[in-house]
């Protein structure tokens, strides 16, 4: 004999406004076995809570049934609460009416209080049958991985490094550093991007606590939160770096013209070179897809980087490495990529010389790019005499990508503003904008700023550019402000080019099992309420892999995430949920299937040999066992059973929601 | 309660916005969030005046009578750029179809280009009836100079489905 309470919540008007609480209520007092059914207001405040506390010793509860949100909201709050009045956490049961009964079936009050009956019929039969549980302790690693050297991953590194964990800073170029290294000037102060992002890529190479793993990419991930183990691939530079001294007589020597990809590929650079002017580490690499000696895999050939080496640090012998590390837990921060305007072809970007996206006119205005900081048009290379922005391209678009880019209104107004700086009065400046947002702290100030200094602003977008044979574009655009339709023209026109998933989110998707949201970023485990974590324990994002972010907000990100994952390890234990499979051995066939279902690799096969026969079952890894049940859903014997969600638990539930049904047919008949 | 035109005075008809949402099997052609991206494009904005961003805001507040009554929904040349490059995949060129339909509903005075267009089909089954045309040379040649074959006749009964095609739309 089992002693229940059951409790409706109210929710304010969230399941009353819907659902006959009173009604509920009163018919779960006449349900087996049910000592006490109430109804409050909101069940999960101090009243609320100390409501069942105090009914828990009155009525010797032993069974709690809580009628009310999702359990992901407040099942670890009522966890708490009844623990701390002496039961066992997992003796409660949540029944939800809110996102399953009020919010959908707002507009038929009575059938949702029908069913919020039967739910609760349901959660009580189930109640019954619950276990006490205990949550168990594993020792966790203190050393943390970081994948991506952009500003999230510098600065979650360094707060890691600081706070005395072991950090193993991954970067998929030959530099970190990221996009920021990129940037001329950031807003809204127009700080010099470098200025305030070199000092970091050294300090993070520095320190005594980091190992930077640059030209690497995560390979594989086993393991669990705490424990994980990862196996990143170092891709050979071909170049030793403790010798390499960065002196660049190799770079001026090789013969072979590569595109330079730090510049958005506006320069060349030679198969052998220094990534960019201020590298960390700066350290020369060769891409062995140009490279005439790798190309050929021919001793003879070329070979002149090698002679001119005074360091003799070229080593074309040089093999990709495999390198393993325990972590306890992850910070992505793999960053996004920019979208290509090539897919868009109103705007001839691709076809027009002079039409440029923006993060290209951050490396012309940049003084280490390769105008040397002089604002050119491509084609004449001379200084533009009109230059158009147009804003939203390839975001708030259906076409190609739905969401809003964050950063191209308060870009456009960086570059606008540094254009006219840079190029004084003379030169004409157009904003071709749908809605201008300047959210952020001292962006509309910003935006006063580039009114002040005459950059025009124009409210609508061209439908298309056309190009005269000299190189200038012209264009027709309607503005919204004086209903005219204007022709502009001009030698420049720069493309708002929004921030797009990467091809590493997959990647990071597949090894870690971070969910994606519909977007193609990764999702956050609450949008509110868990900002810096994915959907996998253990695994916290940070920056642009998550959403666009402009640079404030990745770091803001980039110091919770790393804070978090100070307060996950720092104890160096943690506690994991009792929710696991377990094998029956007398019932297991050794059929395998639990094996080949489990998403965690967390089923094992062990053999025993007894009476002269060899029996082959099913063994699960706790540790590694997510509880997710699709091992006990697919076993034919039943032979897995998930704790918390054994079949007779499941199964008396389904009965429950049958008896109802079968009471209603014969009230019916 | 509600939206007034100021300069018309003119009301919102909602009954009638619903009639053209019908037509257009939902809002979706109507989610416009004005960035006029159609009208820089439109071709028949230089000499016709047609904005086809206010159209689709005109239709969003419920301004569907006065547009269903008026000419300027029978400028669009088709060319369907809008529908092409619109960022939000609405359609301002189905909008103008959906209150072209409703003004013939509302025996609005149609343009005669259009009815002659319509007579033309019901003959000859083609939109545009097939013209003499000068080379370069200043000759005039048909296709029975060209020797191209000749256009076929539409079958029989083809008038009789046309008529109840038209009734049903």
């Amino acid at each position: 004999m089992t002693r229940i309470g059951v409790y409706v919540c109210h929710c304010g008007l969230n399941i009353a406004g819907v659902v006959d609480v009173a009604k509920v209520a009163d018919y779960a007092k006449g349900l087996p076995d049910v000592a006490v059914a109430r109804h409050y207001a909101y069940m999960c405040s101090e009243p609320g809570q100390r409501m069942i506390q105090d009914d828990i010793k009155a009525h010797k509860l032993d069974r709690i049934v809580i009628a009310t949100c999702s359990p992901r909201m407040h099942e670890e709050t009522f966890r708490k609460a009844v623990a701390e009045a002496g039961l066992n956490p997992y003796l409660v049961e949540i029944v939800n009416l809110r996102e399953q009964v009020s919010w959908p079936h707002a507009h038929e009050p009575e059938k949702a209080t029908e069913k919020a009956k039967a739910l609760v019929r349901m959660g009580v039969a189930r109640a019954e049958l619950l276990e006490p549980l205990e949550k168990r302790k594993v020792s966790v690693e203190k050393n943390v991985l970081v994948v991506g050297g952009g500003i999230a991953g510098i600065e979650a590194s360094l707060d890691l490094a600081d706070a005395g964990f072991k950090v193993y800073l991954v970067e998929k170029a030959p530099s970190i550093g990221g996009r920021m290294a990129q940037l001329d000037k950031t807003f809204p102060t127009l700080d010099c991007s470098a200025c305030i992002l070199t000092p970091k890529m050294v300090d993070v190479a520095k320190h005594p606590n980091v190992t930077l793993l640059t030209n690497s990419e995560v390979a594989d991930v086993k393991g669990f939160v705490g424990n994980y183990e990862v196996t990143v691939a170092k891709k050979p530079r071909y170049v030793d770096e403790t010798k390499c001294v960065g002196c660049e007589l190799c770079v001026g020597v090789c013969p072979v013209k590569v595109p330079d990809k730090f510049n958005e590929k506006l320069t060349q650079t030679h198969a052998i070179c220094i990534y960019s002017s201020h590298a960390v580490p700066k350290v020369a690499i060769i891409d062995p897809s140009h490279c005439l000696r790798l190309k050929t895999k021919k001793k003879e050939v070329c070979g002149k980087c090698l002679e001119a080496c005074e360091a003799k640090a070229i080593d074309f012998e040089q093999k990709p490495q495999k390198i393993k590390l325990k972590v306890g837990g992850v910070v992505v921060a793999v960053g996004s990529e920019v979208f290509d305007a090539s897919e868009m072809a109103e705007f001839g970007y691709g076809r027009f010389k002079n039409v440029i996206s923006n993060i290209e006119f951050e490396r012309i205005s940049d003084a280490s790019g390769p105008t040397g900081g002089k604002i050119v048009s491509p084609q004449s290379g001379q200084a533009p005499k009109a230059i158009a922005f147009i804003q939203c391209v390839g975001s708030r678009d259906k076409r190609f990508h739905e969401y809003c880019c964050r950063v191209g209104c308060m870009v456009a107004l960086k570059q606008a503003i540094l254009a006219r700086e840079k190029l004084g009065d003379g030169v004409a400046i157009y904003v071709c904008y749908i809605d201008l947002r300047s959210f952020g702290k001292g962006y509309e100030e910003f935006y006063t700023r580039a009114r002040d200094l005459d950059v025009n602003f124009v409210a609508g977008v061209p439908s298309e550019i056309h190009g005269a044979s000299d190189g200038s574009l012209y264009f027709d655009v309607f503005d919204k402000g004086t209903n005219k339709l204007l022709e502009i023209r001009a030698d420049l026109v720069v493309l708002a080019n929004g921030l797009v998933p990467s091809a590493d989110i997959a990647r990071i998707n597949e090894l870690f099992h971070a969910s994606r949201s519909a977007d193609g970023f990764l999702l956050e485990a609450h949008p509110k309420l868990r900002p810096l974590e994915s959907s996998t324990a253990g695994i916290f994002l940070a920056g642009a892999c998550q959403a666009p972010k402009d640079i404030p907000d990745t770091v803001a990100q980039a110091s919770g995430a790393a804070a978090k994952l100070v307060d996950l390890l720092s104890s160096g234990e943690i506690e994991l949920e009792p929710l696991k499979a377990v094998v029956d051995e007398e019932l297991c066939s050794g059929c395998r299937i639990c094996e080949s279902v489990c998403p965690f690799l967390a089923v094992e096969m062990k053999s025993e040999k007894a009476d002269g026969e060899e029996k082959v079952t099913a063994e699960v890894i706790e540790e590694m066992c997510q509880g997710c049940g699709a091992c006990a859903s697919a076993c034919p014997t039943g032979a897995i059973q998930m704790k918390h969600y054994t079949g007779k638990q499941v199964l008396v539930q389904v009965q429950a929601a049958c008896a109802g049904a079968e009471a209603k047919g014969k009230g019916g008949s | 309660m509600g939206l007034t035109d100021l300069m018309s005075m003119a009301k919102p008809n909602l009954e009638s916005r619903e009639k053209i949402l019908r037509k257009l099997r939902g809002r979706e052609l109507i989610n416009c969030f004005q960035c006029i991206k159609c009208t820089s494009g439109c071709t028949a904005l230089k000499l016709l005046e047609l904005k086809p961003h206010e159209i689709e805001k005109l239709v969003n507040f419920g301004f569907v009578d006065e547009l269903a009554a008026s000419d300027i929904i029978w400028t669009c040349v088709t060319c369907l750029k809008c529908v092409q490059r619109c960022p939000q995949k609405a359609s301002p060129y189905h909008v103008i179809v959906a209150l072209r339909n409703l003004a013939v509903e509302r025996e609005a005075k149609v343009p005669e280009a259009f009815m002659k267009a319509v007579s033309q089909i019901l003959e000859t089954g083609l939109a545009e009836a097939y013209q003499k045309v000068t080379t370069r040379k200043m000759e005039a040649c048909d296709r029975e100079s060209l020797k191209l074959p000749k256009i076929p006749a539409p079958k029989e009964g083809f008038q009789a489905v046309f008529l109840k095609a038209l009734e049903e739309r």
